[in-house]
């Protein structure tokens, strides 16, 4: 066992005194799954970040990646951890190139900040600027490219996470739908490998296959495969105008009508997500008095040119009736954007709210959506589960939060039970089932990232030759790598 | 083992049918649409996974090298079996598994003819939207081998994004499927690693592929210009404005010529370059789009800008652009393909030094290519039968693609690396990017069987 102090040492060396913080506040707040780390750093580049890998290979050391702590209780408890490398000060845009449509950041870089940058210069952004919230002594990008563009992904936590972690765990939200995931925008990447070698591939060009595709392979890695450092993304125009239309129904059978009616037709909406009433009602949306305070809501985004708009809002109306609707808003443009922003906001203010918040994904054929959606709802409610729960319809994606306290009644081995019988259905259903919300003492009884997936093998084949000591957060990813 | 031995155990998995050896067989699996040329000992065409799983597990017994060909369409040397050994050839396995509407995907074997694929999912209302020029020929294995781009891949992403599951063939033979039907299952993105892994990693015996709904409405332009400039200040000035047409391809006037030549789609001979400018999806805002682009046209002196009047128009324009390699080999014996691809605004400055190159080396450069993305297709038309030709346009590709890296691109925008570009990869890489992949290589293949020597260039001893 080295001294720690020798380590701490040979840390400031590398990043100055003051980026090496050891008090306690620091290394509490930065725990992963209550494993406190010797040491947090915030390196200010890549070449630090290199330096820093390059230490821990020879001391040992154990690392888990940071941006702004939106995704730590996203995996299972590491296997080890010594040092928590923070990208916060890697916070450089460094090519905004909005006539060839691509950007290029640092992994430390918000995604709010990227979409301000992008806004035109009366701030016509996809984040509806003037609401978003700062913290300390942060502050919202007011650098304008005046371009008009945006970077389209809409990720959890979309005022808060970074950019680094957005592509580590391949985070998408109910737009996925028109715009698929950032493995489908990213062009290229530069990051350190466990060796501390810095890798780059990919680039600026929107076609590319000119090696390996390591940009894909680094996407979703969830830091298991190094620190992603810089990252270029394509771009598209902002769409001319953007619509929410909101629908309550009184059955689950009347909501899913009207998803599954949309997709019989050759419209494009953005998402069309379908919820229960208290997922409605924790996004806390004033625009809608005739919502019954049970039953279902479905929102369907448009984003596209005005006339396209038009069209969809009106055909998609009509099926609602049809489907027999009970009440009806739309939300344009400016509360289009406040909407998202608070389905996106959503899973933050429930793990503030609620203690013992646990929070799965589940994925399966998009065909099965509604048996899965049914089954889930059923079965919570029938343990009488408070949950909240809605599905990217479309995507193949159910989401799951059980508002549930610490130290409560026994529900807990109930949640973990269900959570059993969940991840059986999605299963049957060609998927899994992962967790990304859990109290730290909770995780244990639970499969974080479902059933190990056919092609594991080739997964730790992979990870045994990139990080073959094992310092680059051992044991969080899937089967325990 | 010797190679007759070798035989017999192939015939033994595949049938004797299957496995072929005579002199003239070999030939013809020695070349691809590429330059280079070299012979396979033994070629065979299974008909299952399991039977190319029993190849695979023999040659890594063996250690013999090994590697998956479609229909060798591909233009960087990816099926040249440069260390000889076993050719796997995958015309057998070309069904169309099933068509699945409800989950909006394809199942298909390797072999299956991608324009074969799009044309069932079509009578459906479906697309697979990739669509390589060499779409009625190339295999979905192909093209998942070397993420096929293609004119569509403006508005709609290359291969890679339209791929949600393969099945693999390991180099020990083991059968395994990452990805499906569903998304986002958890573990690395292997599908994503695996497209446009050159057929290095493994071989795909099995693909899901995503389909969409086939677009409500097409708008096809065609935009005449009398400087390849204005055309190419065209392109930059669609995407700055915030325009993603569904296709922006150009070409210029050698390749008019050519084309004129075989196909007659009617392009104005004396025009220095045309643009292909199509725009889909609902109709509505389309018009509107439609009168920006050819705005944009005018203000870049356009000589003449017009909208194909029905399908018959915009499928003659269309038969001239798919048709330009085409036509071009029918007019010159040989024929190299560049693909340096470089960021949208460097269009009109790297095409203009390209012409400079072309000027320096004395040799005719066409181009024909996917102008929205940046990926340009200088043609270098010659012949190989005349001494020292073939250096000569070698050094003068490897020079374009300097050109396309120092401009901020990069040396293969859809071909692939293979073969050809193994030098010119120092041009993007530096030894730590080389030295990943390959350890990437070498966690799928250690042995180096899987076709070997492309890609990644032999690291450089120092001694």
């Amino acid at each position: 066992m080295v001294d720690s102090k020798e380590i701490i040492d040979g840390l400031v060396k590398i990043v100055g005194r003051e980026f090496v913080k050891t008090n306690s506040e620091v290394v509490a707040e930065c725990a992963v799954d209550n494993i406190t780390p010797m040491a947090v750093l915030f390196p200010k580049n890549t070449q630090q970040v290199s330096e820093i890998l390059k230490f821990a290979n020879r001391e040992n050391l154990a690392i888990v990646p940071r941006g702004s702590g939106s995704k730590m209780s996203l995996g299972n408890p590491p296997k080890r951890l010594d040092l928590v490398v923070c990208t916060t000060r890697m916070n450089h845009m460094l090519d905004v190139d909005t006539a060839n449509l691509t950007i290029t950041v640092e992994a430390g870089v918000k995604f709010r900040d990227v979409q301000a940058r992008l806004a035109t210069e009366d701030d016509r952004c996809y984040l509806p600027l003037e609401d978003l919230v700062t913290e300390g002594d942060e502050f919202i990008c007011s650098d304008r490219s005046h371009s008009g563009c945006f970077l389209p992904i809409d990720p959890p936590c979309s005022e808060k996470a970074t950019m680094g972690g957005i592509v580590a765990a391949n985070s998408g939200g109910p737009r996925r739908l028109l715009y698929n995931l950032p493995r489908d925008h990213i062009l290229g990447v530069r990051f350190v490998a466990p060796s501390g070698e810095i890798v780059g591939a990919g680039g600026k060009t929107v076609k590319n296959v000119s090696g390996y595709d390591i940009s894909k392979l680094m996407t979703g890695s969830i830091g298991t495969l190094g620190i992603i450092c810089e990252m270029t993304f394509k771009l598209l125009p902002l769409p001319e105008q953007m619509e929410t239309l909101l629908f309550s129904f009184g059955t689950f059978s009347a909501a899913c009508d009207l998803a599954d009616r949309i997709f019989e037709t050759s419209l494009l909406p953005a998402a069309v997500e379908v919820m229960n009433a208290t997922a409605f009602a924790n996004l806390k949306i004033n625009a809608t008095p005739d919502f019954t305070s049970d039953g279902y809501v479905v929102a369907v985004a448009l984003e596209t040119f005005e006339d396209a708009v038009k069209r969809m809002a009106t055909e998609i109306r009509e099926m609602a009736r049809d489907c027999g609707a009970q009440g009806d808003a739309s939300l344009q443009n400016h509360s289009h954007l406040q909407y998202w922003m608070a389905v996106s906001s959503l899973d933050p203010i429930l793990a503030a709210r609620f203690s013992g918040l646990i929070k799965a994904k589940l994925n399966y054929r998009i065909s099965e959506w509604k048996d899965i959606f049914g089954f889930a709802h059923n079965t919570l409610s029938e343990n009488k589960l408070e949950h909240v729960i809605s599905a990217h319809a479309g995507c193949g994606i159910c989401t799951i939060s059980l508002l549930m306290n610490q130290g409560g009644n026994g529900s807990m081995d109930k949640a973990v039970e269900v959570m059993g019988q969940l991840l059986k259905r999605s299963r049957d259903a060609g998927g899994n089932l992962v967790i990304q919300y859990a109290p730290s003492a909770v995780k244990k009884h639970l499969s974080m990232w479902g059933e190990p997936p056919p092609d594991f093998a080739v997964l730790k084949r992979v990870k045994e030759q990139v990080d073959p000591s094992g310092i680059m957060s051992p044991g969080r990813f899937v089967g325990g790598l | 083992m010797d190679k007759q031995e070798l035989i017999e155990r192939l015939k033994e998995i595949v049938g004797p049918e299957n496995v072929l050896t005579s002199a003239m067989d070999l030939a013809l699996y020695s070349y691809d649409a590429s330059l280079d040329k070299a012979t396979p000992e033994v070629v065979v065409l299974p008909n299952s996974s399991e039977e190319v799983s029993k190849v695979m597990a023999l040659a890594y017994k063996e250690k013999i090298p090994i590697l998956g060909r479609g229909s060798a369409t591909n233009l960087t040397g990816g099926t040249i079996p440069v260390k000889g050994g076993i050719v796997v050839h995958f015309s057998r396995m070309n069904r169309i598994l099933e068509i699945d509407i409800p989950n909006r995907t394809a199942t298909v074997e390797p072999g299956v003819i991608t324009l074969d694929l799009q044309t069932e999912v079509l009578k459906k209302g479906f697309a697979y939207q990739p669509d390589p020029a060499s779409q009625k020929v190339s295999t979905i294995g192909g093209n998942i081998a070397e993420n096929a781009g293609g004119p569509h891949c403006l508005k709609y992403g290359v291969t890679s994004n339209h791929i949600m599951g393969l099945e693999l063939v390991l180099n020990d033979g083991t059968v395994v499927w990452t990805g499906g039907k569903s998304r986002d299952n958890p573990g690395y993105d292997i599908a994503g690693l695996f497209v446009g892994c050159e057929g290095t990693l493994g071989l795909v015996t099995k693909a899901i592929l995503k389909l969409e709904r086939a677009p409500e409405a097409v708008k096809t332009m065609l935009a005449i210009y009398d400087t390849i400039e204005d055309g190419a200040n065209t392109v930059s000035a669609i995407i700055a404005e915030g325009i993603i047409p569904a296709t922006l391809e150009m070409m210029d006037n050698p390749i008019m010529r050519a084309v004129e030549a075989s196909v007659k789609a009617g392009y104005s001979l004396d025009a220095a370059a045309v643009l292909i400018i199509e725009l889909d999806g609902m109709p509505e805002g389309m018009e509107e789009n439609a009168n920006k682009i050819m705005e944009i046209c005018r203000q870049n002196n356009v000589r003449e800008v017009k909208l194909a009047k029905d399908e018959t128009e915009r499928t003659v324009l269309w038969a001239g652009r798919k048709g330009a390699f085409g036509a071009v080999g029918q007019l010159y014996p040989s024929f190299l393909c560049c693909d340096g691809t470089v960021p949208r605004t460097k269009l009109p400055q790297v095409l203009s030094q390209v012409l400079e190159v072309g000027k320096k080396y004395d040799l005719t450069i066409g181009n024909v290519f996917h102008a929205g993305d940046g990926n340009l297709h200088p043609l270098i038309m010659f012949d190989e039968r005349i001494p020292d030709q073939k250096a000569k346009v070698l050094k003068a590709s490897s020079e374009i693609l300097k050109l396309c890296a120092d401009a901020g691109g990069t040396i293969s925008g859809e071909h692939g690396v293979g073969l050809e570009k193994l030098k010119e990869t120092s041009f993007i890489f530096c030894d730590n990017d080389l030295e990943f992949a390959r350890g990437i290589k070498k966690a799928f293949d250690p042995d180096d069987i899987i076709n070997p020597g492309k890609l990644i260039p032999e690291p450089v001893c120092t001694p």
